[in-house]
């Protein structure tokens, strides 16, 4: 089985990011970068799949510029066979336009399975799977919580608003991978040896006309914690209101 | 019939029942068709039967309502249904709205990618001048807003839940029935079976709200307070620390922390919890955070967007009845 | 006749040569260690103390001298068994004709006395091992009839001897021979009264056949034995690591360029040979698991189990490979074919991860081990292969490794919020002070859990507070200080730890840093111990250290309140202060100092039997499994605490805190757990 992964290098989200001079870029500096969460259950999910057969190839593609190289190495050391780099080197937001530059790499190498996150953690969009197969015209499932793939079947578990559905299709396919699948492996330290020989092709990065641009990124007010809003029992109402109104989750 | 100065708005709904995004969308629609002199046709799919429901989209500014049923689309079918939005928005709409919900990401980013356009996914402001959609959308895990702008036309976009609020303005509500450009029994992807979930038992890591006790319950029976606030709740999952899954009051699979889920839901209310290191590490980041703790200086309160100082028994039974009362009401 | 011994002694010694060939053959299948011969001094020093003179046989009171008594009299009887063997092959000869009449009349006086003892020391040990149950003696990786054997067998040495020496003085009554040997002597007019001088003569013959073909026998026994420890010990005491405290227990760095085919060791070969000496040097004794935390709190690991597996695997394999002990080449423990070895190996076949992650890295086996056995090496060796080469580990480090990574802190916080807890304090950064041009007189490297954890923030700001105090011009790094990953190191993540500790020691070195004080004990070993590896030479002091020396130059200005109630302390030792750098004094002198009316019980274990907390070795971030009969390590160590009727427990580190005060408060004591530094903070004088 020959499988492609989508993968997004995205910086760690657990700090409290900085606007860049220019205030159209998180600032950079001290920030971490690896790969997006759900890019990396749908590369383990690949690598799995592999595995289990004995047979078959992972390919990990990315676009972006040569810093994506590192996250690709990671995917590798993970277990992926080969990378491809789709270089750009500025920041893109045009989920079309990356979906339309995959596409053209994908296009041939007879994949069986593509697969791509839920979403990437960074622009949080959720558009380049289902764009990427239908520009391929291929059966798509997204947000899988549970995937099968046996005898060219995929047998897949997706959410749906209040519901699941379990849903089903043959290869060749285009799924995105949801949490709860399977965890990103932690690399050891043979697999980030071996990932050092592995092929890693770079090509330009077809990506057309770019339509969605970023104007520029503000932060929101900063959450303050530490509120006590009361005693008791009575300070109840004041919570479920703080709720309703504020926190707009009730 | 179309012109690019009417907007597209399509409906959601689920077995039947149409949902408020629904209401959003067309609410939305609405603004821009006032805004451009258009008209708004708000789309609805499902089972036969669906249209009942077109009084309500025309009650929200539909001006005309596009009816789409058959037996084929009881189940979210994405396939019949982006071709079939696809084919008719390439008619002439300036913009198009959905929502950005499960269901809504996957249509919105076929029907787009089947005109060949961009959109912008997961909107919670926007305007509409000429050409050119500027439009908000929170990233980065939504600790910080982007602004973008869309060059495409027509504009697609995808709404946050929130982001406008149903509005009514009574139109007309013209209802146009169609078909499917496709067969919608004939599709790639088929749907074997649905769970519909709330009855079984949320998982930590897709419910949106959990609800979480520590040692500061005293014994394990008091977990039923925990469990009583989560079922008002209806769409919450219940948690521990490492104390109490330690001392078996909780299975280990409920554990929150460094050594069990790390999780981010939109609500976290922790009860009895003192915020140890181990347990922060795993909650942390949920997007509101309620603790319920009885020593002022538990470093919960620290984290906490809102605390309350008090025995978490006496606290959980009143809260619970306030959050059934807020939900029924 | 005499031909016949000599040719039967030679033929003895020829195939115990022989064995012996093969076991330094089998050694020879370890990994090379070339630290092992220097150092000549410290390693006679340690033959002398641990080795002969049974230094740590002695700490269990029971076992102590009886096993001294048989060691002892061993050595002593050994000159008896050279006369033995010798007169055997030349009857004439004696040591009578070559030493000096008082010197040989003491042989011979010494001869008889411990020969008396080792039989009344080996009757001891039978009698307890028959009727008493003695716990640590038990196990399921135990052989427990070979002691058995090798207790009957000297026992039967010393009865042959006896009867040997006896028989003769009544077959031959020699005047004053009694004075030489006064229980050979005593024993023999005993049997006089039945046995006629020409019996006697016979039961001599007797007696001595039996002797020599027991000693003989015993010999070539050994090598095929638990007891080989006979002949090794000595030799693993002298090859111990000498390095000394701190560097003691410091980790092999390890080569991650090269082209290695095994990360760490996943069988024996990758074990180096003092690993596998060590295999040989074990007697089962059973003091390393018996002061084990995790064994004793009924957690999968035994230290015993460990090298007992060393081996057991070393044996397999070496008869698989054609050099095991005679008799053994042909599959004598289960090796069938080729391929069954090669499937087998030590780790997974004889040792399992669960017994390998349950390790708190507490060195508490290796302090324990009379025959000073490192058990911990392996332990590190064997999780070195699970994390690097297999990424098999629970999976609840993953977060930890993964933000030790991303954010340098094994927790998952901001790295912004590092010194979140200096707010309003006006402590310089390293920054500011080299942006200035300034260098304080220390920095202070807070650490992970005293930047993050709110309960380690209060020892933290107390510390900040008392060098304030003392005029101590100190420094922080604040967002530049990251974690040293030596969190990352004891879980064998070898290659996250030298990513850390590499980037570490570039900061430090940026700031030309010279002396570097923390208040957590891990801090203080990987820097001061092992940060050296990577070109990182500070002068590292603990806390307790730095704040002892500040109080006793009289630098802290403290209450003078006379009438403060005396309160009971009990200390409780880390590990990395206490067995790693045996820092045991500081701690307990800077209470004394700062409360003169205070009352320090001590627990049962303390100083070196201290008894981890639990939280070392990286089980803080594992999840502990208590099984149906076991504890919690916190639990067992605070239920000490408790029992001490201390109202205080002080502790000098914040692991052994949180696990400590968890423990304190699950069970409803009044009974506060405070850091050293809090305890002297609260003495400040305002």
């Amino acid at each position: 089985m020959k499988i492609a992964v989508c993968i997004k290098r995205v910086p760690d989200q657990d700090v409290r990011f900085k606007i860049a001079a220019g205030g159209k870029a998180v600032d950079e500096a001290g920030l971490k970068f690896d790969m997006s969460d759900f890019d990396g259950y749908a590369a383990e999910v690949a690598i799995q799949l592999t595995e289990k057969a004995g047979a078959g190839e992972v390919t990990v593609v990315s676009v972006g510029p040569d810093a994506v190289q590192e996250t690709l190495r990671k995917a590798l050391s993970m277990g992926a066979h080969r990378a491809v780099q789709l270089k750009h080197d500025t920041p893109v937001h045009d989920g079309y336009a990356i979906a339309s530059a995959l596409a053209a790499e994908l296009k041939e190498g007879a994949y069986d399975l593509i697969l791509t996150g839920r979403m990437a953690v960074d622009t949080q969009n959720r558009s380049v799977g289902a764009q990427l197969a239908e520009l391929l015209d291929r059966p798509y499932i997204g947000a899988i919580t549970k995937l099968d793939v046996e005898g060219g079947m995929v047998k897949a578990r997706r959410e749906l608003e209040g519901a699941f559905e379990l849903v089903e299709c043959t290869l060749p396919a285009v799924l995105s991978i949801d949490e709860g699948i399977a965890r990103a492996r932690y690399p050891s330290l043979k697999g980030i040896m071996a990932a050092k020989k592995k092929p890693m092709d770079v090509r330009p990065a077809q990506l057309g006309a770019q339509r969605y641009t970023l104007e520029s990124l503000e932060l929101p007010p900063e959450r303050t914690g530490g509120r006590i809003i009361g005693e008791g029992p009575d300070a109840v109402p004041e919570l479920v209101r703080l709720l309703k109104e504020e926190a707009k989750i009730l | 019939m179309s012109n690019s100065n009417n907007t597209f708005a399509f409906a959601e709904s689920c077995l039947g029942n149409i949902r408020r995004a629904s209401l959003e969308a067309v609410t939305a629609a609405r603004q821009v068709a006032d805004q451009t002199g258009g008209q708004v046709h708000a789309m609805i799919a499902g089972a036969p039967g669906i249209g009942q429901h077109a009084a309500k989209l025309a009650a929200h500014g539909a001006d005309v309502v596009i009816v789409l049923e058959h037996a084929g689309f009881t189940h979210y079918n994405p396939e019949a249904l982006a071709a079939t939005i696809a084919a008719r928005i390439t008619s002439g709409y300036g913009a198009a709205f959905f929502a950005a919900s499960a269901q809504g990401h996957d249509l919105v980013a076929r029907s787009a990618a089947k005109l060949g356009v961009p959109y912008a996914s997961d909107v919670t402001e926007f305007s509409i001048a000429g050409d050119t959609a500027t439009v908000k959308h929170p990233g980065y895990t939504n600790k910080v807003i982007q602004t973008f702008s869309l060059k495409a036309t027509p504009a697609i976009i995808s709404l946050r839940a929130g982001a406008v609020l149903p509005k009514e303005s009574a139109k007309a509500g013209t209802i146009e029935t169609i078909t499917s450009v496709i067969d919608p029994s004939s599709v790639r992807v088929k749907v074997t079976a649905t769970e519909v979930s709330g009855g079984a038992k949320l998982d930590l890591g897709e419910a949106p709200v959990i609800i979480s006790g520590g040692r500061g319950l005293k014994e394990a029976a008091n977990f039923k307070l925990v469990e009583d606030l989560a079922a008002a709740f209806g769409n919450a999952a219940v948690g521990a620390t490492r104390a109490v899954t330690d001392d078996g009051w909780r299975p280990h699979s409920d554990q929150i922390g460094q050594t069990g889920r790390l999780v981010s839901p939109d609500l976290y209310v922790a009860c009895g919890i003192s915020g140890a290191i181990q347990h922060l590490a795993g909650m942390r980041t949920a997007k509101t955070i309620v603790a319920i703790n009885k020593d002022r200086e538990a470093p919960i309160f620290k984290v906490a967007d809102y605390g309350i100082v008090g025995d978490v028994l006496q606290v959980l039974p009143v809260l619970t009845d306030a959050v059934k009362k807020a939900k029924s009401g | 006749m005499h031909i016949v011994f000599a040719l039967v002694v030679v033929a003895a010694f020829g195939l115990f040569a022989w064995n012996a060939w093969r076991l330094i053959l089998e050694l020879r299948m370890g990994r090379l260690d070339d630290s092992r011969w220097s150092d000549v001094g410290a390693r006679l020093g340690n033959l002398l103390s641990i080795g002969i003179f049974q230094k740590k046989i002695f700490r269990d009171s029971v076992a102590g001298p009886m096993h001294a008594a048989i060691f002892w009299g061993f050595c002593v009887l050994t000159a008896g068994t050279i006369e033995f063997l010798v007169a055997g092959v030349f009857p004439s000869f004696s040591f009578a004709k070559v030493l000096p009449g008082v010197l040989y009349r003491f042989y011979t006086i010494n001869q008889d006395v411990w020969g008396a003892l080792v039989l009344l020391a080996v009757s001891f040990a039978l009698f307890r091992r028959i009727t008493k149950r003695v716990k640590r003696l038990m196990g399921a990786e135990t052989h427990p009839n070979d002691p058995l054997l090798i207790l009957s067998w000297i026992g039967a040495l010393m009865i042959t001897m006896f009867g040997d020496q006896a028989m003769a003085m009544v077959a031959n009554p020699e005047p004053g021979i009694g004075l030489l040997r006064p229980i050979s002597a005593v024993i023999a007019a005993l049997s006089s009264v039945v046995v006629s001088p020409s019996a006697a003569l016979t039961l001599e013959r007797l007696f001595w056949v039996s002797h020599g073909l027991l000693v003989l026998s015993f010999l070539n026994y050994l090598p095929y034995s638990k007891h080989l420890h006979v002949v090794v010990s000595l030799p693993n005491v002298y090859l111990s690591n000498t390095s000394g405290p701190g560097q003691v227990g410091v980790m092999s760095a390890m080569d991650l360029e090269g082209d290695l085919e095994v990360f760490g060791a996943k069988d024996v070969e990758q074990l180096s040979w003092k690993s596998l000496l060590d295999g040989f040097a074990c007697t089962e004794c059973g003091r390393c698991t018996s002061v084990c935390p995790a064994n004793i709190t009924g957690k999968p690991l035994s230290p015993r189990k460990i090298m007992v597996n060393v081996r057991e695997r070393l044996e397999e394999k070496s008869a698989a490979a054609g050099i095991g002990l005679i008799g053994r080449s042909a599959g004598g423990t289960a090796v069938t074919t080729a391929g069954a070895t090669t499937a087998r190996a030590l780790l997974d076949t004889y040792i399992t991860e669960d017994e390998l992650w349950a390790c708190t890295s507490c060195r508490a086996c290796v302090t324990e081990c009379p025959v000073s056995i490192d058990q911990l090496s392996v332990i590190n060796e064997l999780r070195r292969n699970l994390v690097l080469g297999e990424s098999r580990f629970p999976e609840e480090i993953l977060p930890a490794f993964e933000s030790m990574e991303q954010k340098g802190s094994p927790w998952a916080f901001d790295p912004a919020d590092r010194a979140k807890w200096a707010d309003g304090m006006d402590i310089p950064t390293m920054a500011e002070l080299h942006g200035r041009g300034e260098k304080p007189d220390v920095l202070y490297w807070v650490g992970c859990m005293g930047s993050f954890d709110d309960r380690a923030k209060k020892t933290t700001v107390a510390f900040a507070k008392i060098m304030k105090a003392a005029g101590v011009r100190f420094a922080i790094l604040a967002q530049e200080e990251k974690c040293h990953g030596d969190p990352a190191r004891r879980m064998g993540n070898e290659y996250l730890y030298q990513m850390l500790a590499k980037d570490a020691v570039g900061v430090l070195n940026t700031y030309a840093v010279t002396k570097v004080v923390t208040a957590c004990p891990h801090c203080f070993h990987q820097m001061g111990n092992e940060f050296p590896q990577w070109g990182g030479h500070f002068d590292v002091i603990h806390h307790s250290t730095f704040i002892e020396e500040l109080l006793a130059a009289g630098k802290v200005p403290l209450r003078a309140d006379l009438h403060e109630p005396v309160s009971k302390f009990t200390y409780h030792d880390s590990c990395y202060l206490g067995r790693y750098n045996e820092v045991y004094d500081a701690p307990r002198e800077a209470l004394k100092r700062a409360l003169p009316v205070m009352e320090l019980v001590e627990m049962p274990r303390s100083r070196d039997r201290g008894m981890c907390c639990g939280a070392g070795g990286g089980r803080m971030f594992m999840e502990e499994h208590v099984a149906e009969g076991g504890k919690r390590i916190n639990a067992e160590r605070a239920e000490e605490a408790l029992a001490t009727g201390a109202t205080t427990i002080a502790v000098a580190c914040p692991f052994c805190m949180t696990m400590l005060a968890d423990s304190v408060k699950a069970r409803d004591a009044d009974v506060t757990v405070l850091d050293i530094a809090e305890v002297v903070a609260g003495r400040l004088a305002v």
